[in-house]
């Protein structure tokens, strides 16, 4: 029990990053229709700020993070203004290509710019951890869950109780009729790209003490948020959360008790079981109510 | 000068072959209310579409209160004052009735998320069926009361005009019978309103004048009574209609 109940802690852990890539995937599609191929480079491209910030420039953590938070946020615009606005009229798989484009692109830039050598980083906490019962919890899975807990809580907030998140939602379910209303309709996109990029680099800062940060983290931690999303019923926001924090705790049993080199294997065996048995996923929607 | 000017109006869809309007004239004075009739595929649609800055290829003009419409945002047009109810109502399936018609006031800077609420609930004084919906989720509703939301919405606008794409589309009489007070109503309070209907009967029932569209041009223009005289139109378009 003890050692299950420690399982659950990591995993949830993990799974959270996942759940964080995975929401801002789905959001993308909800408001854009943008099925985002780079999304796991937006945890690499923000792992990659925090390193610069910390180890390269020496700033402190929070700070670190703070000024990572905030490139990130730029950078979505910068990155919606460049895969999406020039295609924006031609359909979706002209952008959908553009950001498989984008995502060798920032690996590439990165890898110029950086160089190909991984860097380990210090968790965000000196303390190793505490003892709970029978678990211990490491200081930064611990970080890792109370920010992705935060971050949810904050989401849930702007979309349900402001009026930006109720332009967000119309404009996420139809496009002309919100521009018939005069909402903003380009904003609310490039908005929802830069919190995308934000939730995407947020989740590669929090994961990089845990991994090693290499240009090519990002595309194991897309396959999982995407695997995530089919689990948890594609374009659904809960089902990107409970998807990816059901795939973090799945991988993590399955090294544990079955096997560690097939870790990975894990999450995919889940996601093709899901797509023969329940495609619609835990959460499945009808289409309708994402158009 | 017209509130609404509408001068040798072209329009044609990317995807078309030709011209959808060839070159229509339609004005709207302050206060009335003007129908648009005409046969499905005649370019009703299209005409208050190319009003609201949705059809790419457009030509003549467009003026509301003297300013040319062509060439500002759809977003910008709504500023201006033009509130439009489309074809199939298009409220949000996922927002509840109450979020549905505050969203309508998007079109006025300054306006807080609390304020527009107050003035939801003052416009459900105008719709009472709506009042014990007001929480119901836009993809809930009938017909009817998918058209009484999308109203209501394009009222929060305080728009100097109205367009109202065929309202009556897919409700029975007695709905169609309870919208039409509303549109009669909406007017009586001062807001001017361009209505589009394939229903000639119940639409020149509160309409001051009517234009009656065929492919693309205004085959005739005038008050109720003079169309319901025109032998031509009441061969055509009206008599299909004969009793809503
Ligand atoms: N998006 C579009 N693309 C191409 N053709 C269109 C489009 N919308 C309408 N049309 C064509 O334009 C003509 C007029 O359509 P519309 O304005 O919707 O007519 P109405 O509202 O009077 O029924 C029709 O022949 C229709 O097929
Ligand atoms: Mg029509």
């Amino acid at each position: 029990m003890a050692i299950f109940l420690q399982l659950l802690f990591t995993g949830l852990g993990i799974g959270a990053i996942y759940a964080l890539v995975a929401l801002g995937f789905v959001l993308l599609i909800r408001a854009a229709s943008v099925v985002n191929f780079a999304q796991g480079q937006f945890a690499m491209v923000g792992a990659y700020m925090l390193v610069v910030c910390l180890n390269v420039l020496g700033l402190p953590y929070l700070l670190s993070m703070a000024i990572s938070v905030v490139l990130m946020a730029v950078f979505g615009v910068i990155f919606a203004g460049a895969t999406y606005w020039p295609l924006r009229h031609r359909g979706g798989l002209p952008v959908i290509i553009s950001t498989i484009g984008a995502s060798i692109f920032l690996e590439n830039i990165v890898l110029f710019l950086y160089g190909p050598s991984p860097e380990v980083l210090p968790g965000l906490f000196d303390s190793p951890g505490i003892q709970v019962g029978q678990v211990f919890m490491d200081s930064q899975y611990l970080s890792i869950l109370v920010a992705a807990t935060l971050l949810v809580v904050l989401q849930y907030f702007i979309f349900e109780k402001t009026l930006l998140g109720k332009k967000l939602q119309a404009t996420s379910q139809d496009k002309e009729m919100a521009s018939l209303l005069g909402i903003p309709v380009a904003a609310m996109i490039l908005f929802t790209f830069s919190y995308s990029a934000m939730l995407g680099g947020i989740a590669g800062m929090l994961v990089a003490p845990v991994l090693f940060v290499s240009v090519g983290m990002g595309g194991l931690i897309a396959l999982k948020a995407f695997a995530a999303n089919i689990i948890g019923g594609y374009g659904s926001i809960p089902g990107a959360i409970l998807g990816g924090l059901a795939l973090g705790v799945a991988e993590t049993m399955g090294a544990a008790y079955i096997s560690v080199p097939y870790k990975d294997a894990f999450a995919f065996a889940m996601l093709l079981m899901f797509l023969a048995v329940r495609p619609q996923g835990l959460f499945g929607e009808k289409i309708s109510e994402k158009a | 000068m017209s509130l609404l000017e509408i001068e040798n109006l072209t329009a044609r869809y990317s995807s078309g072959a030709g011209d959808v309007l060839k070159g229509i004239d339609v004005s709207v004075e302050e206060g009335e209310i003007v129908a648009l009739l005409g046969a499905n595929g005649a370019g009703k649609s299209t005409t208050l579409r190319a009003i609201s800055g949705l059809v790419p290829h457009v030509g003549g003009s467009i003026k509301l209160g003297g300013v040319p419409l062509f060439g500002q945002g759809v977003e910008a047009i709504v500023r201006l004052g033009v509130a439009h109810v489309p074809e199939g109502r298009r409220v949000f399936p996922g927002l509840t009735v109450a979020e549905n018609i505050m969203l309508g006031a998007s079109n006025r800077t300054g306006l807080g998320r609390a304020e527009m609420m107050r003035e939801v609930d003052e416009k459900f004084e105008l719709f009472p069926d709506l009042v014990r919906l007001r929480d119901a989720l836009g993809w809930t509703l009938s017909g009817g009361q998918l058209q009484m939301v999308a109203v209501a919405r394009g009222l929060m606008a305080k728009p100097r005009v109205l367009l109202l794409d065929e309202p009556s589309l897919g409700l029975a009489p007695l709905i169609v019978q309870q919208v039409f007070k509303i549109v009669a109503e909406i007017r009586r309070r001062g807001t001017t309103v361009l209505l589009v209907e394939q229903n000639a009967n119940v639409a020149l029932s509160v309409a001051d004048r009517g234009y009656v569209l065929e492919t693309g041009r205004v085959l005739v223009s005038g008050k109720p009574e003079d169309l319901w005289k025109d032998p031509q139109v009441r061969a055509a378009y009206l008599g299909g209609h004969a009793i809503a």
